[in-house]
């Protein structure tokens, strides 16, 4: 009817609106058809399907990709399926022009290769013969050992108060930078729910039982017993682990982004042990967009002022404390904690954006 | 003194050498996946326990020895969940596993009879 | 002159260790299905585990321990996760052969007598 409209006809916006929506299919014009097309909206006006075909069938879309599907009640059906069958099988003209087309890439598929193990071990002799020629590591004469990083190593501890110099490099003089680092997690997290066009169910249940056929992972074992018993003891472990390579950032190697690591590992094996239910129970996307809100604000707020500054330092008002306990280096330990929780959310974020297509 | 300490550890260091050997050699040498899990967790149990323990010895009473402590509790909670999901894995997908014998008991605890089935 | 020797030990240790696993790698590329495979990248990161065990002592510096828990922990969630997934996706495939099949059948089924619809039944 009127949703097939040619997408010549739409302006820019609206046409980019629809497509974010699903609505618009841009090869629609393109792609042969076997017989009347369906169109991918008016699958939920007819009436007598059958919802676990149609499960199915777009459970065999996604193995086997994409294709324009005859209704069951024209002839070109039991042709498009005999097509189907045959070329499962190898047998008949679609096999044939299959083995046309094959021929064409065989060629293509061996050069490929070739070309990329040349070019692999091109790249790795370039990369022996640099180190060859790096300078000793550590020795005092070398181009990195300026009067930059001497600055920073002689002021640095009763500057930042941190122990672990490269946190305060990282969380005190070059602040802003890390900011950038954090946001483009975050940013990344968004791309990624873009291209996976996940759109805000309104509750409409007719939505959310397409969704809830399409997901791959009916046929996933559930809930083993064993995983169970050693996710209950492992899990606190694990997120306990994660909080003190946070907490511990300034006095050993650790810091915001591999604690955040951690704390995210932990929270997929309890996913992977219990199933969506009981995780959403303590975090779901309200709860995902509210952290990471409030720790890119508070991390905004802390260490932005030297954009108007001109990078000359402000003092905070924490009071830098001594040297190797945990409450100390003013500003560091917050943001350390910032950055862990953008961190968590963005990899849990992942995770479940691929094997669910939402939060 | 210190010569015993140093003793001790190598020779519990040369012993978990000595297991990861075996526990390798066992992967490559077996043919059938179940069994390579079989000599697989020899090397995460008892082969990583030796070394652990040889570097608790070097470090004396301190925080690196709960540090290694730690790592060993964790490792030997998580390594052999691991080993059963690659063998549920194995069990659930393989389609040629092989001939699976059944054996029936009656109530005494007797066998009743033999019973050969294929996965 | 015990430390020397020590050291000595601890380097061909490492070495050894190193060997085991391009041996594991070898195996990890020739084992024949998915299960050997992640048997042998499990192996992988257990020799590793012990490795760094033993740098961090060679090198006099505790925080390589810490590295150690935490490389435990995602070769352990790794497993999982490839388990999980791999059998989900194999057990689909099967499905979906088994529908084939069953379609295949049904058209067998009703090309003899029927006439030219044909609708597919579960």
């Amino acid at each position: 009817m009127s949703k097939r409209k040619s997408p010549q006809e739409l302006g820019g916006y609206l046409k980019f609106k629809r497509w974010l929506a699903g609505d618009l299919d841009l090869l629609e014009d393109v792609t042969e058809d076997a017989g009347p097309a369906v169109a991918p909206e008016s699958a939920d006006r007819l009436p007598a399907r059958d919802s676990a075909l149609e499960s199915r069938r777009r459970a065999s879309e996604e193995v086997y990709g994409p294709e324009v599907w005859p209704q069951s009640h024209t002839p070109g059906y039991a042709q498009a399926w005999r097509d189907r069958i045959a070329l499962q099988k190898g047998t008949g003209d679609a096999q044939a022009v299959l083995q046309a087309q094959e021929k064409s890439l065989r060629f293509f598929r061996a050069v490929y290769k070739i070309m990329a193990v040349l070019l692999c071990g091109a790249i790795i002799l370039v990369f022996l013969w640099t180190t060859v020629h790096l300078p000793p590591f550590g020795s005092p004469d070398n181009p990195a050992n300026n009067e930059v990083p001497a600055r920073y190593i002689r002021h640095g501890v009763e500057e930042t108060g941190a122990t672990n110099f490269v946190t305060g490099m990282i969380l005190d003089y070059r602040a802003f930078d890390t900011f950038g680092e954090s946001c483009v997690l975050f940013i990344a997290s968004c791309c990624v729910q873009v291209l996976l066009r996940v759109d805000a169910c309104d509750g409409k249940s007719a939505a959310r039982t397409r969704i809830q056929q399409e997901n791959d992972r009916l046929f996933e074992p559930k809930n083993d017993g064993i995983l169970q018993q050693t996710a209950r003891l492992l899990v606190p472990l694990i997120l306990i682990f994660g909080v003190y390579i946070i907490l511990n950032g300034h006095l050993s190697p650790g810091g915001g982004f591999s604690g955040g690591a951690v704390l995210g590992s932990g929270l997929i094996l309890y996913l992977n042990a219990f199933g969506f239910a009981k995780t959403e129970r303590f975090f779901n996307e309200r709860i995902y967009r509210r952290i990471t809100l409030c720790a890119l604000t508070f991390y905004c707020l802390a260490k932005s002022y030297s954009f108007f500054t001109g990078a000359n330092h402000l003092e905070s008002g924490i009071p830098l404390g001594t040297p190797g306990a945990i409450l100390s280096s003013g500003l560091i330990l917050p943001l350390n904690i910032c950055v862990g929780l953008v961190v968590m959310g963005t990899m849990y974020s992942f995770y479940t954006l691929f094997r669910k297509g939402g939060m | 003194m210190e010569w015993v300490r140093y003793f001790l550890a190598g020779i519990l260091l040369l012993l978990g050498l000595f297991l990861e050997i075996l526990a390798v050699f066992g992967v490559n040498k077996f043919r059938k996946a179940l069994n390579r899990i079989h000599a697989a967790a020899i090397g995460d149990t008892l082969g990583i326990l030796f070394v652990f323990l040889g570097c608790m010895v070097l470090r004396g009473f301190s925080m690196d020895s709960l540090k290694l402590f730690l790592v060993i509790a964790f490792f030997w909670l998580a390594s052999p969940v691991s080993g059963h999901m690659i063998s549920r894995l194995e069990a659930m997908t393989n389609e040629n596993l092989g001939e699976i014998a059944v054996v029936h008991l009656d109530n005494e605890g007797k066998q009743e009879e033999k019973d050969h089935g294929s996965v | 002159m015990i430390e020397q020797v020590f050291g000595a030990l601890l380097i061909g240790m490492m070495v050894a260790l190193g060997i085991l696993i391009i041996v594991s790698i070898i195996r990890s590329v020739l084992g024949p299905g998915i299960s050997d495979r992640i048997i042998a990248v499990n192996m992988i990161g257990t020799i590793v585990i012990m490795l760094i065990a033993l740098l961090s002592v060679y090198l006099d510096e505790s925080y390589l321990v810490d590295v150690c828990l935490i490389y435990a922990m995602i070769s352990f969630l790794a497993v999982v996760v490839l388990c999980k997934v791999y059998t989900g996706v194999y057990l689909q495939k099967k499905q979906m052969k088994a529908d084939l099949q069953a379609v295949e059948d049904n058209l067998k089924h009703r090309e003899e007598p029927a006439g030219p619809e044909e609708k597919e039944t579960n």
